[in-house]
């Protein structure tokens, strides 16, 4: 017995649609140069410090750091009108880089660069969010690009400066606590020397010399209120413990 | 012919113990949407982490029940098709590694020491015994493959001539794609991820775990569908009054995915640096042809409804659609397949979105994802493993099934999925990312990150999800009624059977009657699709990726 004759023509039709879809693609891709990330060889831009460079009157190259649970620089401010040429690398586990309301959506894998193009034709605050799962902070991690009709160059926040921060990025701090007020997995460090600092038992302490050595030796004690007891111990020399303490003092401004 | 009797307890307990677990998958699939609304705003509740129960949800619904279903139902059908005894040792060893793996991944996870998701990339890293209850829980998938081949060839020099009956077709079919799809994934987790987690190598190339893990990843998703494609193919045409309508249609279809389910996983890479366009373009062409036998499949099954219903009486062009037994204590199970299908055209037509190449830009890692794959795996294929479950199960039994309430059950879930993944589309079209604990920091109105835009696709996912909550407590009210309830001593010696449907058009195609050509084509083609994105990947990628806890951003320290 030979096909039906419905379906020879459901078959053809099944074919069909998938030739018109195709050419859909294709037209996308090449006619309106709409495309995916592609595979840039190891050793072509290998960067390990987020960085911003002037290419010519609109165009920025942008150098993403991303690490749990933060990326560097977390505040660009550009004009309207800029197209920027992201790449991201991350220090440590598989990020996302997505900026939400544009076509820039890439994967941060250990060991490769990611790159993407955006044009921002409009002002606006763009958020960029993590979107892959990378632990327990996943929901905290995002950073913004702020686009504006006010200002003719780029100005950033956000980027690794004194020793002390050096240390504390270093040492992995950065990724809970954030410097410039932003919410983390932990408290922000922004203004914390000499502030009382509520504990979740109900009672407060002073945030000084003390109370730092104390919660980076035994940091299951003195939990802060408000915030999952989850913080590691990590191991501080004498001489790094006063380098961060200067840091943090010099925070409160 | 009846099912033999050890068999029988083998099958119950593949089917009943899944379920069990999956009440927990349920649970916490509901919870989820609540974190994701907002409505709660804390990093776990009553003891389970947000990324932990999201990691069980993955691995019980996703994994587990899914496995466990497509082996109880090729071992119904396989015997009942073949009329053929079983190695009763083969379903024995399965049935231990694959409950022994997973009671130790699942230990692994309520422990907190897996809380990787159900995708478990690296350099996430989580305790060594996770890693090795997936490995037996696989290996002890592949043990029911192995014992039937034998039985089949035995079949095929008794029966010269014969055509394999259609449902061993679609079995075979997906236990040979399950086999080539987890082989990849196995040599990622045996050879990359044990080492590593216990110490023994410093690093891990990451792109090619991953590489390897979607190498299985998409082709897992087939590998789900075809037991309830068996079910459309063979139960849905009897069930309805009809035949089916067209035997070619469902071996071409069965056929068809054993060629094109495994090189082209790198569509779920579409955003992942490492990879060349080119190569991302060649698999996305192949994802494509995958809508092939899909369409196929649509047409055969409507044809076959139409065939049946006008047998029923049904009459006109659109009339005959009022025929067909939506919703009669008997044919409970004709719901379940239905409703599946209805879904399923949602859920089809927005996979097409994912997998059309750049348009991926947009919706990669955003809500719109799993907002897709319920109306998948949330769609025909958790309603054929719930239908096809309570069939298998009372059947079995010789229990009775409270019918309309039974038939309650696809609908109320349809309403529910509906909605959710309306709400889950909405937000991924607006950036809302996927596997997020939404509820800290997005959708938490004091937090600076606070994004009301996300509102209403949010609260649209947490109402849908609770109504595909309700659908699942009334399907366990109906399963738990019938196991309580007294076995019809009416049925004590009727032998059970699983419908099959005998074909309206029986055309005679050689070609799709033999698997070994199409296996072959298949892993040609595997090898012609990878082989480029991996040479890549191994030359340019390094290898030197230490492993991180979730809950710690310094490094793990190996020795």
């Amino acid at each position: 017995m030979s096909i039906n004759v419905f379906e020879k023509r459901a078959m053809m039709g099944a074919v069909g649609a998938v030739v018109v879809s195709l050419g859909l693609i294709a037209y996308a891709t090449w006619g309106l140069g709409i495309n995916l990330p592609t595979c840039i060889p190891l050793g072509s831009k290998p960067f390990e410090q987020a960085s911003v460079t002037k290419q010519d009157a609109k165009t920025y190259e942008v150098h993403y750091v991303a690490r749990m649970w933060a990326f560097e620089p977390s505040v660009l401010h550009v004009p309207t009108g800029s197209t920027l040429n992201i790449y991201a690398v991350t220090k440590d586990v598989t990020h996302g880089l997505e900026i939400a309301g544009t076509n820039v959506n890439l994967m941060v894998v250990p060991g490769a660069v990611a790159n993407g193009t955006v044009h921002f034709s409009k002002p606006g605050i763009y958020t960029i969010l993590c979107h892959e799962y990378c632990g327990r902070g996943h929901q905290n991690m995002n950073a913004r690009i702020e686009v504006s009709d006010s200002i003719t160059d780029y100005s950033v926040e956000g980027l690794p400066g004194s020793e002390g921060q050096k240390l504390m990025d270093a040492k992995g701090c950065l990724a809970c606590h954030s410097v410039d007020g932003t919410p983390g997995v932990g408290p922000t460090f922004k203004g914390v020397w000499g502030s009382t600092v509520p504990l979740a038992d109900g009672t407060t302490r002073n945030f000084d010399a003390a109370f730092f050595v104390q919660k980076v030796q035994h940091p299951d004690t003195m939990n802060v209120k408000d915030f999952a007891p989850v913080m590691p111990t990590i191991p501080l020399t004498d001489d790094e413990t006063a380098q961060i303490e200067a840091y943090l003092e010099g925070l409160q401004k | 012919m009846e099912l033999q009797k050890n068999l029988q307890r083998i099958i119950l307990a593949e089917l009943l113990v899944p379920l069990a677990l999956f009440i927990f998958g349920a649970y916490h699939g509901v919870l989820q949407t609540m974190y994701l609304s907002g409505v709660v705003r804390a990093n776990s509740v009553a003891g389970i982490d947000y990324y932990q129960g999201l990691t069980a949800h993955g691995v019980i619904n996703a994994l587990v029940l899914t496995t466990f279903f497509a082996v109880a139902l090729g071992y119904v059908i396989v015997s009942q098709a073949l009329k053929s005894k079983l190695s009763e040792a083969g379903a024995t060893i399965s049935l231990v590694l694959m409950l022994g793996g997973a009671v130790l991944a699942a230990a692994m996870i309520f422990a907190g020491k897996a809380s990787v998701l159900y995708t478990f990339y690296p350099p996430l890293m989580a305790h060594p015994l996770f890693y090795v209850g997936l490995v037996l829980f696989v290996v002890g998938s592949w043990v029911p493959l192995w014992t039937w081949i034998p039985v089949y060839v035995r079949w095929r020099k008794e029966h010269p001539g014969q055509k394999t009956p259609m449902g061993v077709v679609g079995i075979f079919s997906t236990f040979i794609v399950w086999q080539m799809a987890t082989l990849p994934v196995a040599a990622e987790v045996i050879l990359q991820l044990i080492p590593w987690s216990l110490g023994w190598t410093t690093g891990v190339n990451v792109m090619l775990s991953r590489t390897l893990f979607w190498f299985f990843g998409h082709p897992l998703v087939y590998f789900w569908l075809l037991p309830t494609y068996v079910m459309y193919y063979t139960v849905l045409p009897k069930i309805s009054g009809g035949k089916l309508f067209s035997d070619f249609a469902g071996r071409f279809t069965f056929m068809g995915l054993i060629l094109l389910s495994c090189p082209l996983g790198l569509h779920h890479q579409f955003a992942d640096p490492g990879i060349s366009t080119t190569n991302k373009g060649i698999q996305g062409v192949l994802t494509l042809l995958v809508v092939i036998p899909s369409l196929m499949t649509a047409f055969t099954i409507a044809a076959t409804l139409e065939y049946s219903s006008r047998k029923r009486g049904g009459k006109g062009l659109f009339g005959w659609w009022s025929k067909l037994p939506y919703f009669e204590a008997d044919s409970w199970l004709f719901p379940y397949l239905f409703c599946g299908l209805v879904i399923f055209i949602a859920g089809g037509i927005t996979g097409i979105v994912n997998a059309s190449y750049a348009l991926n830009n947009v919706i990669h890692n955003t809500s719109w994802v799993p907002a897709h794959f319920h109306l998948t795996v949330g769609g025909p294929i958790f309603l054929g493993i719930l239908g096809g479950s309570l069939y298998i199960i009372s059947g079995l039994l010789k229990k009775p099934v409270a019918g309309k309430m039974a038939a309650l059950v696809p609908y109320v879930w349809m309403i529910g999925t509906f909605t959710f993944s309306t709400g889950l589309f909405m937000g991924g079209l607006k950036g809302v990312p996927r596997r997020t604990n939404l509820g800290l920091t997005y959708m938490n109105p004091t937090s600076p990150m606070y994004r009301p835009d996300w509102f209403l696709a949010a609260h649209l996912g947490m109402i849908g999800g609770s109504i595909m909550g309700l659908a699942v407590l009334i399907f366990f009210i109906v399963l738990i009624r019938s196991l309580l309830a007294k076995a019809d001593p009416a049925l004590a010696n009727v032998p059970f059977v699983f419908p099959t449907s005998e074909p309206l058009h029986d055309e005679d195609v050689p070609a799709v009657r033999n698997f070994a050509p199409w296996v072959l084509a298949g892993c040609l083609l595997c090898a012609a699709a990878y082989y480029l994105p991996l040479h890549d990947i191994i030359k340019n990628g390094s290898s030197a990726a230490p492993g991180f806890r979730p809950d710690n951003p310094t490094a793990v320290k190996t020795n």
